[in-house]
Parts: structure tokens; C-alpha cells; sequence
């Protein structure tokens, strides 16, 4: 584990972490790092319609919660009355057009009264709770901020995690060298275990070429695959090789990480968290 | 029996070509379409993805080249998705491919690229993530819109003859599949995992478009047949079980052989203990009333966005000295499997990346049987394969001359964790944390014993992003498989996974190669990116 800044750091994990809620079900290689989707760009992505209004969702909270919760549950999410997040009437609403006939005139037939004494702004108000509530459910976009706390979740064991690191990561980490602090530079645990488990970096890679005339290049990799390599030289100049005419020899900075990947447990992972956690 | 359509034929053979796009239904076949044809999304029913044919071969694949290029133009980002992206196959029928890209049909002239129609479309919400392409019976062709229009066009010229509604995008359906004729049926399968619903196989009547059957991933009520593996109504009502992808056909048995979607809520199975029929599962359908033959689920209580729609191959090879009707799959959930395709029994199931260490084992059926630590956590689960899955829609191929099935995949390690904890979740309720040594490989499987004969895979690394294999996989008795790979058109030996020839395209690979022959030549399509591109020998 290398100790780069806290921005590059922030960076490369809002991407490992907050990547994944750009990758819909139906794409492959998750792999590929993505740029950043927050809420909007889901929403737009999943064709969710306009955003809530939050400011009167605010509004909203409070006369749902003495008007509806009762028996639509707390979240919306239903009790004895039917469940408002998955509703019909809800997700087809537009403007209340379906949401206000139903609050004024209510369902007699499945036992729900009218409420002729709430407001057009307070059906309006109350509409957009609903729908800020179906947004937290549907908008995975959105589930960063909306849980944040849960990614702070410890359940491990310091203590053990420390004699995890004695044994595994001394080799090439210390608490009081490269490693020192190191609780105190990520925002959420989640994203300092996804650290330590692949450090994968945005820096350039560097690799040692041979090439069939005998030439040896030191530089870091632009593009290297099963066809191509382009390396920009020590002098910063552009060069270029098909794959097939060299060697390449690619610095493998991971090999420890690597190693130790098929030999964690998920304790391991959680000891090793809260170890480093707590060096801040 | 003789069809409507059949008379039709007839009728039209007797009058002269009335139809000059008409598509003879004795083209759709199980193992075998005519050289010059390539009717249904995956060439055939069997989903092998495996061609006949031998004009481009080991021998002069070197002399493979670009012989026109189709550039879609006049369509910029597509919502929430960007650039176009080719990911239909092709179908071409008398000379002209018809292929598509969410909200748009194109056809052109197989010969030059020449566009002769376009039809646009739209949406009014939907995902536009994807177009497998379109089907066609007679002279008609049907797409399905992001938003759930299921829309009959004309071949001749893609006028739109009618047009039902067939998925509510505001439950956050969506539809992308490629629409699958089998017999006077039209099959329509539907997508939609952020809001919890429950996913269906339509039929429907190619001439007016009418329902004939709908089947239901998950039992209808509690006390049939699957509902023990759910608590509730409520939780089966809304447990998933998507069936975005084309499936297969056996015309002998008359079974559908269909992949479903992982359950829902996606990541947090806390409110739907047990194993949560029909989902990430493969299940047999008779073609003409819906029904549940058999099933066989590859990723019980699936907690991992697991969908099981990857193709269900259709082959037959020899099993301890017997002939045998065979079923393989490539699954998402990172495992092989090989079944009996009249009754589903297993035959093989094994782990093709990692050891499958999600699972505690099999049981009688052969299903792998998840393992609750291994279900995403409040502080990460890990799993020694991508926690997002192990390979996904682009098609795999089966070579009957390597007996060897092939398929693109990912592989690496994943942590997945819970963020809805409260008992009955709703939506995704937690999500894929990462990817870890992540490699891009191509995978050659022996289907006797689930073992991989060859990888191809490449290393994982920021400034490699554009190393890895991508698309889906085409094989050819001229003993090539064509795929993606390092954003070029590649042929390996599909013997020995050694690279044959490479095309550098504008693009990497992004949906399945197909091949034809016509005027005498032997052609291959590869969509990449917002491009269409044919491939001939030099000097043909």
C-alpha cells in the first residue's frame, strides 16, 4: 500500500465504489472503472421522470406522517393499508393527477377515508414525500449518500487485525511509516477496505522493454495489450512496438496484495479494517 | 399440418416473389440454417453460435478484410448511456440486414452497406442500455422499445403496421431483447430490476400482435408448485426474475429453453428467504401454451444481481458412449453447467473462475447451494470471482468440432455489501464493492467435465483499460472463433486458443459476430461501436 494524497485517494475509490452504481445489471466487465453516476445521472439512465422536490417533500413529512403513516407505514412502505413505494397510483402520478383523486375522495370501498381537508399544496407536499421515498428505493444512485453511515460500519476486531498486519503487511508497510494516519484519510471505512485489497492504482505503470535489436526501454506504459505497446520513455518521448517483435517486462507493485487475496477471510478483511481505523 | 403461412409460401412460390423479403420459415432450424440466411438473433435455435461454413478458413484468414463499413449518423448520446452502440446480431434475409440500437431499426444492403430504410422511435422512458435486434416472420418484422412497445414493421420498407404495449416503464420495466419467432408465436421477454417486479415471457400472435400466453417467473400464489421457496405473497409478487435475453428451441421436444434475472430486491434477501423460484434460473417452456417443463436454478436466493440469462446452448454429443440432448450454459454466477435438455437432469456443474466459494457445494439436482455468509454484508462479503458476475450477455459459442464451449468473462475477486437492512428491503438494497485483480478472459470449457482446455485472459491495470476481450463469440467449421479483443476483431484456433489473424476496428467488438454467404462469398458481421462492419477474403 502505497501513501498517496487524500484527493487521489478519494478519486480512485469514488470511482471503484460509486462506479459500480453506473454499471446497470445488463453490462458486462465490471471491471472497467466508470466515471462517477450520482443521482441525476441515474435518474436519467433509469428513466425515473422528474426528481422530487425535496423542499417539499420536507413540507410533505409531517402530514404524511399524521395523515397516512398510520396506515401506510412510516417510510410509505405500508402497514395495514397497502404499500405507497410500489403503488400503481403513485408511480403512474404525474402532478397528482392520480394521487390527488384518491387522498380527496379516498377508497371507501377498501376502507380508506377521504381527506377533503388537506390542501392542494398539502396533497402536493405529501405526494412528493411518497415519491422521495420510491426515489431512495429505485435511484441506486442515490444509495451513496442515503448510506452513507452504513459504510462506517466496523464489526471487526482490532486487535487481531493488528497481528493480521505483523504477519502479512509488514513486509512492505508500517503503522508509524508509509501507513501512519491512514485512518484518518478515508471518508468511509468501506472505501479504506477496498484500498488495502486492491490498491489499484491511476498512476502510471512501468515496464522494461527488449526489443528485437537488442534495445532496452524503461518507461511507463500508454497502452499495452495483445497487439500493442506504447510506452513514453524516460526522455518523455513517444514510442511504439507491436506487441509481437518484444519482450515486456510489466513492475508488479501488487504481487503482496495479489497474494493475499485468495487467503483472507471475511474476518480477516473486517480485523484488518478496524486495525487500520484505528491509526489516526 | 399446414400453416397459414406455410399456404402463403406456397401460394407465393406458385404467383412468383410477390415478397422479396419474405423469410421462409423452414429457414429457422435447430442446428442448421441455410448458408444464406441469418434468420433469428443467434443464427439458429440451438444458440451455438457455431457456422457451417469453410470459405474463410485457417488456411487464408490472413486475407480476411473490411469489405464495407456502416456508420450510424444523426443520432448523438443516447439517454443515460451515450454514444450508439451496436449490440443487436444482424438477422439477414434476402440479401439485407436488418439490425438495430435502442429506439432505431436500420436496414442495409448485405452486399454494399448501403442504408435502405431506418425507423425511429421515441421513448418516453425505459433504460436504453442495450438492442439485441429483431425478429422476423414473413415480411414482418418485430422490435421492442425501451419503453415497452412491441412494434410490427414491414421489411420492405420499416412502416410501422401495428403496435401494443407489452411492459410499463413506470414500474421501471424495460424492454431490450431481440423478439424470437417459434412457429406462429412471438416471443417477448422483459427487463426492469430497480423497483422489484416480477419478470414474464410473453407469445404473441405474429399477425395481430394479440397475447397468447404470458408465463410468470414466479409462482402465481402461495400453496402452487415453487411458492415454498418463497415467505409471502408480497415477496413473490415483486421477486424479480427478468427474461431480457433470447432463449433457445428445441422443435423436436417443442421446449423453450429460457435464462430468468436474478431476484429481487437485488442485493438484500433478507425479506425473501428461500430459494426463490423461477429466478437466475433455467427453465423449460412448451412453446405453445408457457407451461413449466422443467428448471433448474444455477444461483439459488440469489443475492448478487446474478441474472441467468446467459444463452442456453442447445447441442448433442456423446455422453459415456450414448447420444445425448444436451443443454450448456456459461452462468453469470461464475459456474458451468450441463444438463439433459428433456428433463433437465445435471450432468455437469463446476466453478469455470475462482473455486466458487459463494457456494457450500451442490445439491441432488446439481444446483450450487449459496452459502449465507457469503451473502453481501454490512462491512463486505467477499467472493473469489467479480462480485457483479462472471460473464453476462454477449453470446458464448459452442464448437461441435472442439466439442469445446467458449465464452468472454471476467474474473478476479468482489466484495458485495448490504445497505438496506431492515427486514422487508426494497430496490437494490446494497451493492458490488469493488473489483479486485480483475482479468478479461476468453474461456474454453470441455462440456464432458466443466474443466477450462484454454483461457485466454489478460492482467488487469489502469493504463491497460483497453486490454480485454469484449462482444460475444462466433465459431466456424473453417476451425476459427471470432471475438473481441484489445478493441480489435480477432480469430484464434478455437483448438488452442492462438491468435490467427486481428482487425484493428473504430471500436472494441459490442455484439455477436454472425456469417452468410452470398453471391458465392462468405461474409462475417461485426457490429463495434456505432459501426457496422463485413468482412471478406482479399481477391474473393
Amino acid at each position: 500500500m502505497t501513501s498517496p494524497g487524500r484527493r487521489i485517494i478519494r478519486a480512485n475509490l469514488t470511482c471503484i465504489v460509486a462506479g459500480i452504481f453506473v454499471l446497470s445489471a445488463q453490462e458486462p466487465d465490471a471491471m472497467r472503472p466508470r466515471p462517477a453516476a450520482g443521482p441525476t445521472a441515474t435518474r436519467e439512465f433509469l428513466g425515473l421522470g422528474p426528481r422530487p422536490d425535496a423542499a417539499a417533500a420536507k413540507k410533505g413529512e409531517p402530514l404524511f406522517k399524521q395523515n397516512c403513516a398510520a396506515c401506510h407505514g412510516e417510510t410509505a412502505r405500508g402497514a395495514q393499508g397497502p404499500n405507497l413505494v410500489r403503488s400503481l397510483v403513485v408511480l403512474h402520478d404525474e402532478k397528482e393527477n392520480e394521487i390527488g383523486p384518491v387522498v380527496r375522495d379516498g377508497r371507501p370501498q377498501a376502507g380508506m377515508p377521504p381527506f377533503p381537508q388537506l390542501s392542494a399544496d398539502d396533497v402536493h407536499n405529501i405526494s412528493e414525500y411518497i415519491k422521495l421515498q420510491v426515489e431512495q428505493a429505485a435511484n441506486r444512485g442515490i444509495y451513496n449518500q442515503i448510506y452513507a453511515g452504513s459504510k462506517n460500519a466496523l464489526r471487526g476486531d482490532p486487535n487481531k487485525g493488528s497481528e493480521f498486519f505483523k504477519v502479512h503487511c509488514t513486509g512492505c508497510h508500517s503503522n508509524s511509516g508509509d501507513l501512519a494516519k491512514i485512518g484518518a484519510k478515508f471518508p468511509e471505512s468501506s472505501l479504506m477496505q477496498s484500498r488495502f485489497l486492491w490498491p489499484a492504482s491511476r498512476e502510471p505503470e512501468r515496464a522494461t522493454v527488449s526489443t528485437l535489436s537488442g534495445e532496452t526501454v524503461t518507461g511507463t506504459i500508454v497502452k499495452l495489450d495483445d497487439f500493442d505497446l506504447a510506452l513514453r520513455d524516460s526522455k518523455g518521448d513517444n514510442r511504439y512496438w507491436p506487441r509481437s517483435q518484444v519482450k515486456v517486462n510489466v513492475v508488479d507493485n501488487l504481487q503482496g496484495h495479489r497474494s493475499l487475496l485468495p487467503l483472507y477471510t471475511d474476518a480477516d478483511i473486517h480485523n484488518v479494517t478496524a486495525y487500520l481505523e484505528t491509526l489516526k | 399440418m399446414i400453416g397459414p403461412l406455410r399456404v402463403l409460401i406456397l401460394l407465393t412460390l406458385l404467383i412468383g416473389s410477390l415478397f422479396g423479403q419474405l423469410l421462409d420459415p423452414a429457414a429457422l432450424t435447430l442446428f442448421n440454417q441455410p448458408a444464406d440466411i441469418w434468420p433469428t438473433y443467434n443464427g439458429d435455435y440451438s444458440g451455438r453460435r457455431f457456422s457451417s461454413l469453410t470459405e474463410i478458413n485457417q488456411s487464408n484468414v490472413n486475407l480476411l478484410k473490411i469489405e464495407w463499413a456502416y456508420r450510424i449518423s444523426g443520432i448523438g448520446p443516447q439517454r443515460g448511456v451515450g454514444a450508439p452502440t451496436i449490440k443487436s446480431t444482424p438477422l439477414m434475409v434476402n440479401g439485407i440486414l436488418y439490425f438495430t440500437i435502442p429506439d432505431h431499426v436500420f436496414a442495409v444492403n448485405a452486399l454494399t452497406g448501403a442504408l435502405l430504410w431506418q425507423f425511429d422511435f421515441e421513448d418516453h422512458g425505459g433504460h436504453l442500455v442495450g438492442q439485441r435486434g429483431v425478429g422476423m416472420y414473413g415480411n414482418w418484422l418485430y422490435f421492442l422499445t425501451p419503453d415497452g412497445w412491441f412494434i410490427s414493421l414491414n421489411a420492405k420498407d420499416g412502416k410501422e403496421r401495428w403496435r401494443h404495449k407489452v411492459a410499463d416503464e413506470k414500474l421501471q420495466y424495460f424492454t431490450t431483447m431481440s423478439t424470437m419467432i417459434v412457429k406462429d408465436h412471438v416471443l417477448v421477454g422483459v427487463g426492469g430490476d430497480a423497483m422489484d417486479v416480477r419478470g414474464y415471457l410473453e407469445a404473441h400472435d405474429p399477425e395481430t400482435g394479440a397475447l397468447q400466453w404470458r408465463w410468470w417467473s414466479e409462482p402465481q400464489k402461495m400453496g402452487d408448485p415453487g411458492s415454498e421457496s418463497w415467505p409471502n405473497q408480497a415477496a413473490m409478487d415483486h421477486g424479480g426474475g427478468m427474461t431480457w435475453l433470447p432463449g433457445t428451441y428445441d422443435p423436436d421436444l417443442n421446449l423453450l429453453y429460457w435464462g430468468t434475472g436474478n431476484a429481487n430486491p437485488v442485493f438484500a434477501g433478507q425479506g425473501r428467504r428461500g430459494a426463490n423460484l423461477y429466478t437466475a434460473s433455467i427453465v423449460a417452456l412448451n412453446a405453445d401454451t408457457g407451461k413449466l417443463v422443467w428448471c433448474f436454478q444455477a444461483s439459488p436466493h440469489d443475492t448478487h444481481d446474478w441474472d441467468n440469462v446467459e444463452t442456453p446452448v442447445l447441442l448433442d454429443a456423446m455422453i459415456d458412449g450414448k447420444p445425448r440432448k444436451l443443454l450448456a450454459q456459461g452462468a453469470r454466477c461464475g459456474w458451468f453447467f450441463l444438463l439433459d435438455r428433456t428433463n433437465g437432469q445435471n450432468l455437469v456443474s463446476r466453478p469455470f473462475t475462482g473455486t466458487g466459494n459463494w457456494a457450500k457445494g451442490v445439491d441432488s439436482k446439481g444446483q450450487p447451494v449459496p452459502d449465507p455468509s457469503k451473502e453481501p454484508q454490512v462491512d463486505g462479503s467477499m467472493i473469489d470471482m467479480p462480485a457483479m458476475g462472471a460473464t453476462n450477455w454477449p453470446p458464448p459459442s459452442y464448437d461441435p468440432q472442439t466439442e469445446l464451449f467458449y465464452l468472454n468473462g471476467t474474473e478476479g475477486y468482489g466484495v458485495a455489501y448490504l445497505y438496506d437492512t431492515s427486514p422487508e428491503p426494497e430496490g437494490y438494497g446494497g451493492g458490488g464493492g469493488g473489483s479486485f485483480d480483475t482479468r478479461s478472459s476468453l474461456f474454453a470449457i470441455d462440456i464432458r467435465t466443466g474443466k477450462v482446455r484454454w483461457k485466454h485472459s489478460h492482467e488487469s491495470g489502469m493504463s491497460r483499460n483497453d486490454a480485454g476481450m469484449s462482444g460475444g463469440i462466433l465459431t466456424t467449421a473453417g476451425h476459427l472463433l471470432l471475438t473481441g479483443d484489445s478493441g480489435q476483431f480477432v480469430a484464434f484456433d478455437p483448438a488452442s486458443g492462438n491468435i490467427l489473424w486481428h482487425q484493428r476496428l473504430t471500436a472494441p467488438l459490442s455484439n455477436g459476430p454472425s456469417t452468410y454467404m452470398l453471391n458465392g462469398k462468405q461474409y462475417i458481421i461485426a457490429g463495434a461501436g456505432d459501426t457496422l462492419y463485413a468482412l471478406t477474403l482479399a481477391g474473393k
